[in-house]
């Protein structure tokens, strides 16, 4: 019963910001004297309306679900990963790199890519793990760091290793390591698979596995976790390998989804986005997916609404900010020692039985 | 002699406990008034009750014969108290200078006068034998230093009634000596000085007068010329000899793990172990006598293996121990009741459930396939069980184990460890903060482990608790051993005056 309730204002904060987020959006839109009701139904049609879509959207979400979930991961072990931009882009400058020069194609090639994404992104995870666990240094910082000698080790590869022709971008990957389309002729990559079922492994191990179990423990509390014998050291050492992992398989599959080159300005924001998914997704492997669905509609769905009723896509920018701004509020003001009592009153007075809370 | 400070009748309650009772005290001009008494005697609170920081429920304070009242510690210094409290308030990466000059209000305007400010210091510090370097950072000084400086910046601030709480707990026997020579100097310049200590035989040596306090009661004002320390050990612990409830043991069977000569963190008096050795037995409780803070923290996790010793062994069932780390202990069977047990027992944040099952969790039944799989209905009927068993009163097993009371929050560790089927429990301070009845229950708990043949190493605060279960009782001072004791009829008062390092 107290799980339940606890589960009930994890999933009422980022529910009740995202309706207070879209009803400031509305306020806007009808200063600007768009029809609010119009503008969201173009907003939801632009991002589920149709199979094309919804392939759209589900795309657009896919780099989204691969940052926010190596957040989430790091998070739930205590630790804060900030660099799941540099890992996504170091995954997918090593992924573009190990197709490029060895020349390896077809099924092979998108093997070597993945794996050397997913190695990459590991290895800059690895680095402030280590950093942290052996020096005490800050990990947040090392992290972010770490984000811009990724874009511009990048920017190494685009503009001078593998500079195609005269822009400052590389050639694409070749067809045939290309993912397929889940269905023809739509922007819609096989990629958005691999995302959700991460998502649903890190669920899996976090709530169902012992290991997930003390390493939930760690992020809770890592002195009784040290007293209860738990390898602390080692737990967050892996979280930051694994949650490395995730962003790098992300860039490289991204690379062989959607992007198929390495150019100027690829990736930006994504890593900070995912954090921020993470956390309106309570740190919940599942709900993070949702988040950065939900989070790709918006910004699918803004370029119709632009073109059906000429509110600018920035409104859409202003909900997604809002967003965050609400649930991060929120989920401080339920942490206040004020907010607890009064909805203890509140519990208290609304079940029936009143349980003897007495000291033994 | 003339008088400075009368407290008359100062009560003080927190809900329906006292924490002082009725208690009056003066102090003369030019005294050293030492308060005696044992942890959670009631100390802390009067004189807490006299800067300002609480207010008494009853009673009165009068300074100089006139009534007074204290609602803040800026009203205490404007009256003339000041305090050097156990643990300096000092900003570090400030000069010693700027440190005495932090917080005066004397200046009107926006800019200090620091070159009249820093005569004024220079005089104090030489009339009063501080010797001390004003342009040095705090970091850069000695702890005696630190405290110079602390006693210092109260002269500057006017104070008549110095208050020195456990002023010798850091400093080394040289610098004790420093300090007593700036007492003896503050006085003959007519202090008064409050001095707050368990060192009996710093007690005797410094004091005017004597006031023991005992549980939250002001026991006696007696003069130091006229006491000594036998005398004044009975005063504080007071109590008759209850017999104890339990039978007492003694074993001697090889011990399951025996200390030799160690030391750690050894020049620091109160976090520190100096050439310890000792053992504990299989089926018998060692109890650890002695006032808080005097190497009991560091000896439980050299034992439960959170930290290694600087030097000297553990001998662990006849093998040297190498390695120092808490699942290596676990895995030889070894159980800890750590003394916080939120911060280092418990996951606040996870169930009941969860904490039960937190170093068993990949074992059957509680998984399968060696914690491939979480069995949560196995875990959730096995913390229906220990909730009937140990007693644990909540709604649910699911519920965040951090909404439990601390009584019921302890039975959740001592269900854990001693499930564990351990041959070893460390249990540090096992009933702090506990009601009568939870006390007993945990009691009742390590006195069964002990006939089950586990050996229990007890570290406690609590005198009374030590003498109630131990078969064996050691006094720790300053992180020695200074004496073992049977638990048969203990000599209770050779004990007390053991606990204060005579």
């Amino acid at each position: 019963m107290e799980r339940v309730k606890k589960s009930m204002t994890g999933f009422l904060v980022p529910v009740l910001s995202i309706i207070l987020a879209f009803l400031i959006g509305a306020i806007i839109m009808l200063a600007m004297g768009a029809s609010p009701a119009r503008a969201f139904g173009a907003l939801f049609k632009g991002a589920f309306g149709s199979a094309a879509a919804i392939g759209t959207t589900l795309n657009k979400a896919t780099p989204l679900i691969f940052t926010a979930l190596c957040a989430c991961f790091a998070y739930k072990c205590g630790v804060f990963n900030l660099g799941g931009e540099g890992q996504f882009l170091i995954g997918a400058t090593a992924g573009f790199c190990a197709v490029h020069l060895t020349g390896v194609t077809s099924f092979p090639g998108i093997l070597l890519c993945l794996l050397t994404g997913t190695l990459a992104g590991d290895i800059w995870g690895l680095i402030p793990g280590i950093l942290k666990i052996t020096r005490g240094l800050n990990e947040m910082i090392i992290s972010i760091m770490m984000n811009y000698v990724a874009t511009l080790f990048m920017g190494v590869i685009y503009t001078s290793w593998c500079r195609d022709a005269g822009m400052p971008q590389t050639a694409s990957v070749d067809e045939s390591v290309m993912l397929p389309r889940v269905i023809p002729n739509m922007r819609f990559a096989w990629a958005f698979v691999p995302a959700v079922v991460v998502g649903l492994l890190l669920y899996y191990f976090l709530y169902w596995t012992s290991s997930g179990f003390k390493l939930r423990a760690v992020g809770l509390n890592m002195t009784a976790s040290r007293f209860n014998g738990f390898p602390v050291k080692t737990y967050i050492l892996t979280s930051f390998i694994v949650s490395g992992a995730i962003a790098g398989l992300g860039g490289a599959s991204d690379l062989l989804g959607t992007q198929y080159r390495l150019i100027n300005g690829y990736g930006v924001g994504y890593g900070f986005d995912g954090v921020a998914m993470a956390l309106i997704g309570q740190l919940h492997p599942i709900a993070t997916v949702v988040v950065a669905i939900f989070f790709a509609a918006l910004r699918v769905g803004s370029t119709s609404m632009q073109v059906a009723t000429k509110v600018p896509t920035s409104v859409s920018d202003i909900i997604q900010a809002l967003v965050i701004v609400f649930s991060v509020a929120g989920m401080a003001l339920t942490q206040l020692p004020e907010f607890k009592a009064f909805m203890l009153r509140l519990t208290s007075r609304s079940s029936g039985k009143k349980e003897e809370r007495k000291e033994a | 002699m003339e008088e400075i400070l009368r407290m008359e009748h100062i009560s003080k309650c927190f809900g329906s406990f006292y924490a002082n009772k009725d208690i009056n005290l003066s102090i003369a001009k030019g005294e050293v008034h030492t308060l005696l008494g044992e942890n959670g005697a009631g100390k802390s609170t009067l004189m807490n009750i006299l800067i300002g920081l609480y207010q008494p429920t009853e009673g009165k304070i009068f300074i100089n014969g006139k009534e007074v009242k204290i609602d803040s510690p800026n009203q205490a210094v404007k009256l003339g108290i000041g305090m050097v409290h156990q643990h300096f308030m000092l900003v570090e990466a400030m000069t010693v200078f700027e440190n005495i000059i932090l917080g005066d209000r004397r200046s009107k305007g926006i800019l200090i006068d620091k070159e009249a400010r820093r005569k004024e210091i220079v005089e104090l510090s030489e009339r009063y034998g501080l010797d001390l370097e004003l342009d040095k950072l705090i970091t850069e000084i000695s702890v005696g230093a630190q405290q110079r400086v602390e006693i210092l910046k109260a002269l500057y601030r006017g104070a008549e009634i110095l208050i020195l709480d456990e002023p010798s707990a850091a400093l080394t026997d040289i610098e004790v000596e420093g300090l007593f020579a700036i007492m003896n100097k503050l006085i003959s310049e007519g202090k008064s000085i409050i001095f707050i200590s368990h060192k009996m035989r710093e007690v005797l040596r410094i004091s005017d007068r004597i006031t023991i306090l005992r549980a939250g009661e002001a026991v006696t004002t007696v003069q130091c010329s006229e006491t000594d320390g036998q005398k004044l050990a009975n005063l504080m612990i007071g109590r008759e000899l209850t017999p104890s409830h339990y039978e007492k043991k003694s074993v001697d069977e090889a011990p399951i793990i025996e200390l030799k000569h160690v030391d750690y963190n050894k020049s620091s008096k109160h976090n520190g172990l100096n050439d310890l050795s000792m053992c504990i037995r299989p089926g018998e409780i060692v109890g650890i006598a002695g006032v808080d803070g005097n190497g009991q923290t560091q000896l439980a996790q050299i034992v439960t293996g959170v930290i290694a010793p600087d030097k000297g062994e553990a001998v662990l069932h006849g093998k040297t121990v190498s390695v120092f780390d808490p699942n290596a202990f676990i895995e030889n069977k070894f159980a800890h009741i750590p003394e916080d047990r939120n911060a280092q027992g418990l996951i606040g944040d996870m169930s009941i459930a969860d904490n039960l099952v937190l170093k068993k969790s990949e074992q059957k039944p509680f998984s399968s396939g060696k914690g491939l799989k979480l069995n949560k209905k196995a875990i959730r009927s096995y913390a229906d069980e220990m909730a009937a068993k140990y007693d644990i009163r909540c709604t649910s097993v699911a519920q965040e184990v951090r909404s439990l009371s601390g009584g019921n929050q302890q039975k959740v560790i001592l269900s854990r460890e001693l499930e564990s089927e351990p041959d070893l429990l460390v249990a540090a301070h096992p009933t702090r903060g506990l009601d009568i009845g939870a006390t007993w229950f945990v009691h009742e708990q390590m006195i069964a482990a002990r006939d089950r043949g586990v050996g229990i190493l007890l570290i406690s605060a609590d005198f009374d608790e030590v003498l109630e279960v131990s078969d064996r009782i050691l006094v720790i001072f300053e992180g020695q051993i200074m004496g073992e004791y049977s638990g048969k009829n203990p000599p209770v008062e050779e004990i007390s005056i053991a606990m204060t390092g005579k």
